[in-house]
Parts: structure tokens; sequence; C-alpha cells
């Protein structure tokens, strides 16, 4: 019959998207590795060296290879202590490397934040207040008088025993750069355990 | 064919009273049913048409509603005749001398002449479903000329919208968004990244010359992501008449300096009568949005649509294509794209802005960059006695680019600007449907049709969520029984759905491709009456009952996206913790509807939805911490929830000049495992507008103008108090203030090198208040739009 015939060309048609969407073959079409286009920063490490030598630099790493969310960050210390332990008696030059290990290779972002002094800001914060004593060491290149940057510091203990954390900030102040935390956005922030003894 | 303009369907609010468009009042009625000679069947859609003795026409007309029943009001005494008008039958005139209320019940006969072309010209009547379905009224549809869909559609009662912003607006339902809301543009459901909040639906409202809601869930029709209800955009028939046509509409608004143009384009050849097409096109360019302080920094868009149509249109058969485009570039508020908790708490904390500045037309970053294609290939067929077979193949695809507030720090990256979040999605749809042939004397009539979709999503930049395949078949039936007053409906659907879905795991050096198949076999039932319990008052009654299975979303989203660090529930299930199931969802609703009174007409909905694992996204604590510091983290939850409430719309006539409008919506969301109030469910809200015409409603000699109207309307929201007494512990800030709101509008048809040209000038927030509404997702960071005059005009010829 006319109408049967008719309604089997339908169904023929209805089953056309099967067939081009299969063109597409997006069954084997994969997600491919995350972010290789899209920067992200998966590492902090901050290196404390003591002023004139005596004793092993200090170390603390903030890891989050997965980015944002999954497996949880891992935060480390050097030989595996639990803390960053400062010796009162010292002073120490800080430095501060931000990698982007989800690529390969490895991207070092805190070149980039180097190139581009004069959008980024480094702050450092200590509760207590007073537990550590940290100078921004480097500069921008802003004119006319230049900013800090704060990928290098210099960081005196307090003369008192006492636990603490330290907060590493990393501000992203595109042509708003003033000197001061409040413009911009947030790129880094992150906690560490430290001591000072 | 002239009538065919006649036929155009008269809905709810739209419909025009005749008593207006008389010039004198002197309140005599003419009503009646009007009926099929052979099978004494009421014929809902005919045309009534008012004339003096002489034939000239006094411009009064209406059309007949469901059940084939129509009224003219208010009318003086004397002579005049009455004419009956139905596609496919004779048309009949009565002379009538009018002194007292009188009954005119013509019985129609087949025109066999007619018939033949009747049979597909017809526009199908009025579709008098169980399930209440509000269109945008002919006025509001004026006035929202050069908005978007979303803030167009809050107009009807009951619908209210989740804003971003200024310019983005999603459709919310009774409480209910997203992957419970189904839009339908032009047959073919919108298919695009619809479970974003801040992804407003992909349309320009100017392709359509109708836009209506169903208010409820429609799943047995529309499959399972219709639980919330139906957003419908139906474009006009193509031109039936040899010729060109068109129309033009421009729109101005005051406050972020936009302008839209639309134009639409009609032809129908008159060497093959049978061929006939469209074209139209939309740009929409804006600039910064200003509060009543303070600029919104980067608010601005530039949008540029277009779409066209070609069909051949026989007798019996019929076939269309459809191409259409959507391109925007939106810009999202600067002060917005804030960083972890403490920056969120510092912006949070600013009386304003911390980012303000001054007008732009600049879209800079962060913005959205949309593109949405849609081709649609449509053919039907009426084989005699066999009823009606309609075949739709389409294929969608939907590019979202969202920019961050930043490019990449490296330069080579930064130079090659692409977007941070890129998301690819397109979807192929069919749909076959047979309206079978009326049986048992008429009785019965109904539909079955079967869906297929296949769709494929991908991205690239980050990951928000996952590459996936989805493949639904469903197969559904409705079935309607009419017999006097009554109609009853019942339906039943079937939906299989196969989801894959795939994620990379580890980094650039060791990764894997995880591959997770889901299957799900949903149904959905419904069953509804109509009654029609006099001459003025319809009665409906729904109730249905459906599944939804999660969407990719829901189970597998992670990362931060606008600030907020959101996650899928299946991604980190806690030990024991089962992955989403389907959520099942039951409703009733009851719609009473007074119509065609002389003075007082309405509608009342009342309606519950009772969801058993409802699925939700949710504050979780404490934040995730990532390595820019903690960010406001939601995660996907599934509990019991229960939303009822009421819609009511009234409008009292006060002849011959004054109208009076009132709106009423009441939403009542409960989590009903938690024994708490659900969050972001819109707030109580009301609304009243008084509305008087000057001089003719029609044009007419002797007179310039027509159609004059003057409105002043004032909008009432509540504070939301009905929220969880832990509110702080779940969401930034409480919900602000209640506001009340000023509009204005005055209009006119002025009529212009022979065509009629509408003129009108509108103006919402006329006081230039300062307020925050709960559902705007920009809330805690910014005020609403201040004043806003917007200027229209349009012209068709």
């Amino acid at each position: 019959m006319n109408f049967l015939r008719i309604t089997q060309n339908a169904l023929l048609l209805l089953a056309l998207p099967l067939a081009f969407a299969a063109c597409k073959d997006d069954d084997k079409d994969n997600p491919q590795p995350n972010n290789q286009d899209n920067e992200l920063i998966t590492t902090v490490r901050y290196t404390l060296t003591p002023v004139g030598g005596g004793g092993a630099a200090l170390t603390a790493q903030y890891r989050d290879v997965d980015g944002d969310g999954g497996a949880a960050p891992v935060i480390t210390y050097n030989g595996g202590a639990a803390r960053l332990i400062f010796d009162k008696s010292k002073t120490y030059t800080g430095e501060i490397l931000l990698l982007d290990e989800s690529k390969s290779p490895i991207d070092t972002i805190s070149n980039e934040v180097l190139e581009e002094a004069n959008e980024h800001l480094l702050v450092y914060k200590t509760n207590p207040a007073n537990l550590l004593t940290i100078t921004r060491t480097d500069l921008d290149t802003n004119t006319p008088t230049p900013f800090p940057l704060g990928l290098q510091t210099t960081v005196a203990p307090r003369a008192t025993a006492g636990t603490g954390t330290l907060q590493v900030i990393l501000r992203h102040q595109p042509g708003v750069k003033d000197g001061t935390e409040t413009p911009g956005d947030t790129d880094v922030d992150v906690t560490f355990a430290a001591e000072v003894q | 064919m002239a009538i065919s303009g006649w036929l155009a369907p008269v809905h709810g609010w739209a419909q025009a009273p005749v008593e207006r468009l008389l010039t004198t009042n002197c309140g005599l009625i003419i009503s009646g049913q009007v009926l099929d000679h052979e099978t004494r069947q009421p014929l809902p859609g005919a045309t009534v048409v008012l004339l003096r003795a002489d034939g000239s026409p006094t411009g009064a007309a209406t059309t007949t509603d469901a059940f084939g029943n129509y009224h003219l009001h208010d009318l003086c005494a004397g002579l005049y005749r009455v004419r009956f008008l139905f596609v496919g039958y004779v048309e009949e005139v009565d002379e009538v001398k009018l002194n007292r209320p009188m009954v005119i019940s013509p019985q129609l006969h087949f025109d066999a002449v007619q018939l033949q072309s009747a049979i597909v010209r017809a526009t199908r009547p009025t579709e008098s479903a169980p399930q209440v379905s509000t269109a945008l009224s002919a006025n509001d549809q004026r006035s929202t000329r050069g908005q978007t869909l979303g803030e167009a559609l809050t107009r009807i009662s009951g619908v209210t919208a989740i804003t971003t912003g200024p310019s983005i607006y999603k459709p919310m339902i009774h409480g209910l968004h997203s992957n419970r809301i189904t839009l339908l543009n032009n047959g073919v459901r919108q298919e695009g990244q619809q479970w974003g909040q801040e992804h407003g639906p992909e349309i320009d409202p100017f392709v359509a010359s109708e836009l209506s809601v169903v208010k409820g869930a429609a799943t047995v029709r529309y499959g399972s992501d219709a639980i919330g209800g139906v957003v419908l955009l139906k474009p006009a028939p193509l031109r039936d008449s040899a010729g060109i046509g068109g129309a033009v509409h421009l729109v101005g608004a005051s406050n972020n300096r936009m302008g839209a143009a639309s134009a639409t384009l009609d032809g129908n050849s008159r060497r093959w009568p049978a061929l006939r097409g469209r074209v139209q096109g939309t740009v929409r360019r804006a600039g910064t949005t200003r509060t009543p302080d303070y600029y919104l920094s980067n608010s601005g868009f530039a949008e540029a649509d277009y779409s066209a149509a070609v069909g051949w249109q026989q007798d019996r058969w019929g076939v269309e294509a459809f191409g259409s485009r959507f391109h925007t570039k939106l810009g999202i508020l600067t002060a917005s794209h804030v960083g972890n908790l403490t920056d969120l708490r510092r912006a949070f904390e600013a009386p304003r802005p911390l980012v303000t500045g001054g007008f732009s037309y600049v879209v800079g970053r962060p913005y959205q960059l949309i593109t949405h294609d849609l081709l649609k290939l449509s053919a039907h067929w009426q084989p005699i006695g066999r009823g009606r077979i309609e075949l739709t193949v389409a294929h969608q695809t939907d590019l979202r680019d969202e920019y961050d507030r930043f490019p990449p720090r490296n330069d080579a990256l930064a130079a090659r600007n692409l977007p941070e979040l890129s998301y690819q999605n397109r979807t192929t749809t069919a749909d076959l449907t047979w309206d079978h042939p009326a049986w048992a004397g008429g009785a019965f009539t109904g539909t079955i049709g079967l869906s297929g979709t296949r769709q494929g999503n991908t991205f690239s930049g980050r990951y928000f969520i996952p590459y996936y395949t989805n493949q639904v078949g469903g197969v559904f039936a409705i079935e309607r029984w009419v017999r006097g007053r009554w109609l009853l409906e019942a339906g039943a659907r079937l939906d299989y759905r196969a989801l894959l879905v795939k994620r990379a795991l580890g980094t650039a050096a060791d990764y894997r491709v995880q591959r997770d198949q889901f299957r799900y076999l949903t149904p959905a039932l419904s069953a509804g009456a109509v009654l029609d319990a006099g001459p003025h008052l319809t009665t409906r009654l729904s109730a249905t009952l459906s599944q939804r299975a999660p969407a990719p979303n829901e189970r597998f989203s992670q990362g931060v996206h606008n600030g907020q660090y959101e996650e899928g529930h299946d991604l980190t299930l806690a030990p024991g913790e089962a992955p989403l199931r389907p959520e099942t969802a039951r409703t009733a609703s009851l719609t009473a509807t007074w119509h065609h009174n002389p003075r007082l007409n309405g509608e009342l909905t009342a309606y519950v939805t009772q969801i058993s694992g409802y699925i939700y996204s949710t504050p979780i604590l404490p934040p995730v911490l990532t390595i820019r510091g903690p960010f406001p983290s939601y995660r996907f939850l599934q509990t019991d929830a229960r939303l009822a409430g009421f819609d009511a719309t009234a409008r009292y006539t006060l002849p011959p000049h004054w109208e009076v409008l009132a709106k009423a919506a009441i939403v009542r969301a409960r989590d009903t495992r938690a024994h708490d109030f659900l969050i972001f469910q819109p707030a109580d809200r009301a609304e009243l507008a008084v509305r008087r015409a000057f001089g003719p409603a029609q044009p007419a000699a002797g007179h310039h103008l027509a159609g004059t109207y003057a409105q002043v309307s004032g909008q009432a929201v509540a504070r939301q108090t009905r929220v969880s007494a832990n509110y702080d512990s779940l969401d930034y800030q409480q919900p602000p203030a209640g506001y009340w709101l000023l509009g204005a509008e005055i209009g006119t048809t002025v009529t212009a090198f022979h065509q009629p040209l509408d003129l009108s000038v509108a103006g919402t927030n006329l006081l230039n208040r300062r307020y925050r509404d709960y559902l705007n997702r920009f809330r805690y960071f910014a005020d609403e739009q201040g004043r806003n005059l917007t200027v229209r005009l349009s012209a068709r010829f």
C-alpha cells in the first residue's frame, strides 16, 4: 500500500541523522590531555637559602598537577618536614619558582612573571604577623618609581621561637598595579606552615 | 487566500475584545456556536465578522473558541450582517435586526471546491490541551521587541529568569530551569550548552511571530527535559499569496544606548504559487549598562543573526528548508570576574563594584562568543482520510567560547587569543509524527510520534564538562477524546538514552581516556481533562509522571567557571555514596480560564510538582582549595523536592477606553528530605497596569492615528524570605530587599505611504531606583539597570 511505503521511507529518513552524525565518528574523537593551550599554575616552590651559607636551604612546595579539584593538592617541605623550620639566628634569601607541570615540557611561569613584572606583585603574609619579616628585594620597571615585584625576598625570623603560617599571594594587575595588593586578581594564594626555632 | 489571514489563531490575552473596537457601547450581545452541518461537531477557530447592513465592516470580529463558541459584546441596536468563515466551508452571512441579545448558531457546509486546498492551508485549531499554554500577548510582544528571548518571556505570569548581568536571561518556569526546560525553536528542540545558568538561549526572538510557554510538564510530547515546561517559538507561516511583503523593526534604548534592527522579507512566486520563501536578519548592539549610580563595566554586546526559509507547498503535502545563525559577543561584568574567596569578600563588601568606568561600546575581556547554527528540513503529507504525517530533521551546531579576564602571560599563547573555555556541541534530531484521522465520529483524535537525537559534545581549553556522545530514541502516543463539553487526554512515552562520557585523566606526559557508558530507559505518562464549564469558563486538569536521566554536567562537570568551583556528583563519590540516578517527577496542575467576558477575564493556575531524586547544585563546605586559594564551591546532589504555587492573571475592561491588568505569581519550593527551603527560587511578585485607549482601534477615514494607547505599570517583587535558617552558610549574602518599579508606555499606529507604522516609547524603572534581584547571579557585585527609555518603530508592507 502506498501509505505503508511512504511510512517506510519516512522511517529511513528518520535514520538519516544517525547516518550523517556517524560520519563524524565522534565515538573515536577523544579528549586531549588538559590545558595544552591554557595557562595553569600547578606548582609553587619557595626556596630559602641561609645568608652566608651554614645549613641546608629550606623549601616549601605546593603542587596540584591536575588543576582545580580532582586530586587534592600536595604540600611538602624540605627533608620531609611538617613545616618550614627557620633558625632565629639566621636570615634567608627567598626565591619563588612557579611551574606549569601539566605541560610537556614543563613551563616555568615565574619567567613569564618576571618578563611582565609591571603586571605582577607577590605578597607575603605571616600569622602571627611578626613571625617573619619578609622584604621584597626585586623591582619592576615602572616609571617614574619602580614598584616591588617579590620573586626575590629576604626573610628575617623573629627573635623568639614560635609557630604559625606563611601565605604567598601572586596578584595579577595588568594596567592597574600601584604597589598595593588591592587591584587585580589572585593567581596564586597558598599557605605553608612555618616555625621559628 | 484572503481568509487565511482571518484564521490566524488568537490566544488568551491576545484576543482583542470586540467591544473596544466599537466607538459606541450599547451593551447587546450576539453569541452562539459554529457547527459542521454534517457531523454537528463544533468548529474551533472559525471567524465571525460583524458587518453593517450595507456590507461595510464595523471593525468587530472574533474567532470561535476550542468548542466553537463565539461572543460579540456591547453592540448597539440596529441592522447588521454577521458573516461566518471557516476554511473548507461555504461562508454564511446572516442578516440580523438587533434589539435584544441574540443567539446565532450556524451550521456550515463543506465546500467541495475549497476543500482540497483548505486541508493544507487551514491553521490548526487552537490546541486545547489540559496543560495550560500561555502566549505572549500582541501588546507584550510589541513592547518587548529588541529584548532577549528570556527577558521577553518574563512578561508571562509564572515565568521568571535567572539573569547574569543585564544581557543574559535564562527562562525559569514555576521555579525550574536549565535541564528541565525545553525550548522548541521552529519545531526543533534547541540543543546548545543549556546546562549553564549563565548560558542564555541562543535564539533571536525576532524569528518568531508567536512566543508561548507551556507551564508545567509536557514530557510526553517533548521528552524528559520538559519537566518544568516548554518555550515555543513559532515563526509565521510562509507567505501563501503571490507577491512580496515584509516588516522592519527598529529599536533604540537610552540606558545602554542599544540599537536593534530587524527586517523580514516574505515572498511567494507568481509563476509557481507553491514556492515561497523568507529571509530575515537582526542586528543588536549595546554598550555599557548604567545603574542609578555607576556603569556596569563591560556589559555591552554585539549580536548579528540571520535566517532563511524556502518552502514548496502543495495541496496535500509540503516541504520546507530553514537555516539560521545566531551569533553574539557578550561582555561579562568585569567586577564579577573575581578570584578566590578573599577577593570575593572584598568585592561583596564594596558598596559599588571595584571596577566601574564609563560608557563604551567596546566588549573586552571577559566575554562569551557564541555561535548557534540550525539547519532544518521538514516535510508534511496529508493523504486523504489518513491524517497528517510530519517529518522534521535538523542539525544544530553550538559553539561557545568563554574568555577570561586576562590573556595568558605567555606571549606566544596570548597572541593566539584562544578562549580559556571552548565547548562545541553538535546535535542531529529527527522527529516523525502522525496525527491519525479522527475516528468514532470524530470523538477520538491523536498523535503518534518517534523522535531521535544524536549529540556529540567536545571542548578545548580548560576542562569543565567532558566529551560525551548522547543518543536518545523515543516513542510516544497521545490520544484525545472529545464529547460535549469534555475533552480527555492521555499520553505515554518511552525514551531510551545511551550516554557515553569520555574524560582525559592524568597529565600530558601520562594520560589516559576514561570512558563511562550509561543507559537509561525513562517513561513518561500524562492524563488530563478540559471541561468547558460554561461559555465563559474553561477548566483544565493535568497530571504527569516522568523520569529524567542525569545530564553529563550533573555527573561530571569540574572546575572553576565564572568564579565558582563547580563539581558534578559522580566525580568525588564518598565511600558508599551512590552515583546519580534518574529523577522522577510527578506533577499536577489545575487551571481555570475566564474568557470572552465583557468585563473581567482571567486565568488562575495552581500547581504542585514533586520530584524524587531532584538533582540540584548546592554549596559545599569547606570550599575546594585551589592554587589560587579556596573558591566558592558547589556540587550536584540529589534530594526530594516539592514545588507548588500559583500564577494569576486578570484583566478588567471598562469600555470604551480603560483596561486594568493584574498579574501575580507565587512559588513555594521545599526540600522534603531535609525539611528545608530550596535555594535560588523566585520571590513572590505582582504587577498592575492601567491602559487607556484613544481614538479608533483600526485605521479609519478621517483619523491619522489608530490604536493609540498609554499605559502605566508597577511591578513589585518581595524579598525572598523563604530560605534556610542557616542561609549564611549556604550563600555569600542574604537575599536582597524587595523592590518595586514604575513603568510607562505610549504608542500609536500612523498611516504613512498607505502603510501602517507602529510607534511606541516605553520607560522602565522610571524612578531610577537602586535594586538587586535575588535571581541575578551578579547581585553580589552590582545593582540592576537604572532608568531606561526605549523607542520602537515597526513597519509592515
